[in-house]
């Protein structure tokens, strides 16, 4: 229906007249007839809470649908930024262990042999001596020491030759009842006898066979007997006179080794003797061990591990080697030992005093080490612990980029660096470094409005996201609300009787049911199966319609009960339309004022349930924004301190758009119904 | 009236049955690994009263786990009739005791917050009605409606924030100070109620809105009625026709109201006292439900639908008791 203006119908009147016309009292003309719609609209528009209302919905769904589409930066996006740290950035220190490079691969040596290597080696140099045997069951193994620094281990077939020591081993038990020896062991064959013949009761020893024997009382009528070792036996008859004094010497003094008729003799050390072994045969290198480093001075060589084993075993004599057909030598002066090749063109220097990157690569040139181990020394010297120097090291520009000039050459720029002893020993190099981190708890900038949150998220971003999705699940959840509800309620109304009274029972059932502790239960159980957070929210948004119809199912059944009774359903029900009909067609329409009215109170409400759920992170989970979680993330009580600006303009928006929906809610009802209750 | 109690109660009572039905089928059917690792983990603490066997034992005597649903259910329901609710996981003392434990702090806590919202809305919401639409009227709907809309959780960190950690005047979170123990009863006394004063704070602020909202519109609705026009016209002063005419007759449906609120006193605050630490049923409630605390979440919520329906109860009789015009049936 148009409206009608009482001055456009005047003019008008005058227009075709051409003179004033006067205009009864009772003219229809000075009516004013809106449409529903119209009046409803122009009731709305007259509440100012519910314009204020309208208007902030409306910027509240342009910011969270719209402004993504605008806004550079995502929800699950992670901000990461250049900034400069005092980071460790290099660890010096002396080498004490031995470490190995393998010279021959075709031997297996096992594992209980290189773990020994290192207290081995250690011993040797405590003791001054030169080799040691080591023991397994694979094999026997020589350590030989090179210099300080460098040992070599090698196969070695070394048989048992000789024991030393004192002690007794238990033979067996004598019954003086049953006259006989049981044997722990093996059975001695005439051991009886030699017992027997010179018997003393409370006990006494006896030779038999060149073997020391001696008998105890253990219980009545019964001897323990023990076979008594004491001095060198030997079990090797090839044995030089000398090594019987030899041995026996070297084991008295615990040595590793001793010569004998001018053969090495190894001594391994026992609880009770100790044994010697016999070196005999060719020795097979398997490993070169050493505490020392190689400090690659030239970078145009690489310094394989086949080559620093060779240099190794070259250590000391000067001698030339060949590695892949290039002959090296290594040469001594200043106390630095440097590894040449032919061109007499310095390659490497072995040094005991490592310095490494922090991380533990070795990417520092030769100069900054040799810097830093002067410092250290000096250091040492005076007793500080703690020195600062100056020097070039790679030059990074704000991004934490290296600078490379035209040719191609690293730029180099002045750093400070920092070099601290640490309890252990150790020094620490420490200088600024621009590194790439993730952009935590940024404030406000351009980039970031909002500034970011504790995982680098733009917190602008995931306030839109965030909003889009507590607004989309408010639609669905009131959706499901009023569907099942108008569902249920029309009929309850329509029908009366019996479906009436079923229906309005499940009504109270599901008012009666406590839905905020049911939502936690069920988020605590899909928390503990680890549910996919679209998931989550599918079955967050189902369960809250699903536990919310009642109430709209009771007003719908409330509204068609009265409107059944009216005239013009009367006139449905005489024409003959069908019952869906009736209901969908001509009751349902009636109700829509109040449903709308429902809808917009309850999107509020669900937005509130949706963001107290996802606060306690019983709702939609983290990767996921919604104004819940937002404040979830900053909710402890450092966070809530330090990070305002960002939880409570995500709090005042929950509140704002909640507020809308009442507003909205409120106008629409007093614009459709003047008359109803507030 | 008897005829309609006893009719009331036995309805009640036979929703109540659905209702613990329904939540009764939830439970049933909690996935078992999550019951199971959560007994497990709760029985490896330190304190844990019994073996992660013996509560998983317990759960099928007690609940009828194993059996049926139906069958299950009546189990569970003869036994907690009989008042048999088992022992608690979480809490790992019986359920009857943890409730007689922390129901009095949430009742504490809610009767303040009662008293507050009464004495601050019921006045606010008059003088609104009484000059509809003047700024008065305007400000209240925009606090009720603020109110309405404030979610609790940001309602108690803004108040933590401001008063506990700008200000510094209250404890971030706890029940008590750290020298409780040292304190004479008067201090005690003092020290709790310091620490429960911006969880009252919280709920009253929350609470305010809708019981506002309620008694403006009555009250509206009151001074449009006949019988305060016919007053009005026969000379009766102003106050007299507010505070005697109107006024009572708006309390017919504020005494309902409020009558039927009682009984959720008892129901705790579930966020408020999570966010505060106060070690009421809330509180308890929602660290049973976190950790599949089965006996005990039965016994809140069957609790609470109790208390639901009892309020749905007391509203009615409270309606028909102040207003003579009703009549039962």
């Amino acid at each position: 229906m148009a409206s009608y203006n009482l001055n456009e119908i005047l003019k008008a009147k005058a227009g075709r007249t051409g003179n004033q016309v006067a205009v009864g009292l009772d003219d229809v003309a000075r009516v004013k007839v809106l449409s529903p719609g119209r009046q409803v609209f122009k009731r709305f528009i007259r509440n100012r809470l519910a314009v204020f209302g309208t208007v902030l919905l409306i910027i509240m769904f342009v910011f969270s649908f719209l402004g993504p589409v605008f806004y550079p930066c995502g929800q699950k996006e992670i901000f990461y930024k250049y900034d400069s740290q005092n980071i460790n950035y290099a660890l010096a220190k002396e080498i004490t262990s031995y470490t190995g490079y393998t010279l021959s691969s075709d031997i297996s040596v096992p594992r209980t042999v290189t773990t020994s290597v290192n207290s081995v080696a250690k011993s040797l140099i405590e003791a001054d001596e030169d080799v040691a045997i080591l023991l397994s069951d694979d094999g026997e193994f020589l350590l030989r020491k090179v210099n300080d620094d460098v040992f070599v281990l090698s196969s070695v077939d070394a048989p048992k030759v000789a024991s030393v020591g004192e002690g007794r081993a238990l033979i067996g038990t004598y019954d003086m009842i049953s006259g006989q020896i049981s044997f722990t062991g093996q059975d001695i064959e005439g051991l009886l006898e030699a017992l027997t013949k010179n018997f003393n009761r409370t006990g006494g020893n006896f030779t038999f066979e060149g073997v020391k024997y001696s008998y105890e009382k253990d219980v009545a009528k019964s001897y323990n007997i023990y076979s008594e070792m004491d001095g060198v036996v030997t079990f090797d008859n090839s044995l030089p006179e000398s090594f019987a004094g030899a041995f026996e010497k070297a084991a008295d003094d615990s040595a590793f080794s001793f010569t004998a008729g001018g053969k090495t003799y190894c001594i391994v050390k026992g609880i009770t003797g100790s044994d010697a072994y016999a070196v005999s045969g060719s020795e097979k290198n398997a490993l070169v061990y050493t505490r020392l480093t190689f400090n690659v001075i030239s970078s145009d060589v690489k310094v394989s591990d086949q080559l620093k084993a060779n240099a190794l075993l070259n250590i000391s004599g000067g001698n030339s080697f060949d590695v892949d057909g290039v002959k090296y030598k290594i040469t001594e002066n200043d106390g630095l030992l440097i590894l040449k090749d032919s061109d007499d063109k310095e390659v490497a220097e072995l040094s005991s005093f490592s310095v490494r990157r922090y991380t533990g690569e070795d990417s520092i040139d030769y100069d900054l080490k040799k810097e830093i181990e002067e410092i250290v020394i000096a250091m040492a010297e005076s007793g500080k612990t703690t020195e600062k120097f100056m020097y070039n090291l790679p030059y990074q520009d704000e991004n934490g980029i290296y600078v490379y000039d035209e040719e191609g050459n690293l730029q180099y720029s002045e750093a400070e660096l920092t070099v601290t002893q640490r309890y252990t020993g150790e020094y620490v190099i420490n200088c600024d470094q621009v590194i790439y981190v993730i952009d935590m708890f940024a404030s406000s900038s351009k980039e970031h409005i909002l500034g970011t949150d504790g995982d680098g998220f733009d917190v602008l971003a995931r306030i839109m996201y965030g909003g889009r999705v507590s607004l989309m699940v408010g639609f669905v959840v009131v959706f499901l609300e009023i569907f099942i509800g108008v569902i249920m309620g029309g009929l309850a109304g329509y029908y009366g009787g019996w479906v009436d009274n079923l229906i309005m029972r499940l009504v109270d059932i599901f008012y009666c049911l406590p839905s905020l502790p049911i939502m936690i239960i069920l988020g605590a159980t899909m928390d503990s199966m680890r549910m996919d957070t679209y998931i989550r929210l599918i079955i967050m948004m189902a369960t809250l319609g699903f536990l919310g119809w009642a109430s709209v199912a009771r007003m719908v059944r409330g509204q068609i009960l009265s409107l059944r009774e009216q005239e013009f359903m009367v006139a449905a029900e005489a024409t003959g339309i069908r019952v869906r009909k009736r209901i969908f067609r001509h009751l349902i329409p009636n109700v829509m004022p109040q449903l709308i009215v429902i809808a917009t109170m309850g999107m509020g409400s669900v937005i509130l349930t949706e963001s107290t759920l996802s606060f306690l992170g019983l709702g939609v989970k983290h990767p996921l924004a919604t104004w819940g979680t937002i404040i979830n993330s900053v909710s402890s009580a450092t966070a809530m301190a330090h990070y305002q600006h960002i939880w409570i303009p995500v709090g005042l928006l929950i509140c704002l758009t909640v507020i809308a929906f009442n507003f909205v809610g409120d106008g629409l009802r007093d614009a459709y119904d003047p008359k109803s209750k507030r | 009236m008897a005829k309609f109690i006893i009719k009331r109660l036995l309805y009640s009572i036979l929703i109540l049955f659905f209702v613990m039905f329904l939540i009764y089928v939830l439970m049933y059917n909690m996935p078992t690994s999550f019951v199971e690792t959560k007994a497990r983990e709760l029985a490896s603490r330190p304190g844990a009263a019994k073996s992660y066997t013996e509560w998983l034992a317990d759960l099928n005597a007690q609940y009828g786990m194993d059996k049926g649903v139906v069958q299950g259910y009546l189990v569970w329901l003869s036994n907690a009739v009989r008042g048999n609710w088992g022992d608690s996981w979480q809490w790992t003392i019986p359920v009857l005791e943890k409730f007689n434990n922390t129901v009095w702090y949430s009742f504490a806590l809610g009767l303040v917050s009662f008293i507050f919202e009464v004495i601050i809305a019921i006045p606010l919401g008059i003088t609104a009605a009484k000059k509809q639409y003047s700024f008065a009227d305007y400000f209240t709907t925009v606090v009720a409606m603020i109110s309405i809309s404030l979610p609790t959780f940001f309602l108690a960190t803004l108040l933590k924030y401001v008063f506990a950690v700008k200000l510094g005047w209250v404890d971030l979170t706890g029940m008590q100070g750290r020298d409780y123990q040292f304190l004479s009863t008067f201090g005690k006394f003092l020290d709790l109620a310091k620490h429960f004063a911006l969880p009252a704070v919280t709920l009253t602020v929350i609470g305010i809105g809708s019981l506002m909202r309620y008694t403006r519109t009555n009250m509206l609705e009151v001074l449009n009625s006949d019988y305060i026009r016919t007053a009005r016209a026969k000379g009766v002063p102003e106050k007299k026709v507010i505070g005697k005419h109107a006024f009572r007759n708006t309390l017919i449906p504020l005494v309902t109201m409020l009558g039927g609120m009682l009984p959720s006193l008892f129901a705790g605050a579930l966020i408020t006292e999570t966010l505060f630490g106060i070690r009421g049923i809330g509180y308890a409630s929602y660290y049973s439900m976190t950790q599949a605390d089965i006996p005990f979440i039965m016994f809140y919520l069957a609790f609470i639908s109790v208390l639901t329906l009892l309020g749905n109860l007391i509203s009615d009789l409270l309606y028909a008791a102040v207003d003579p015009r009703v009549r039962l049936s």
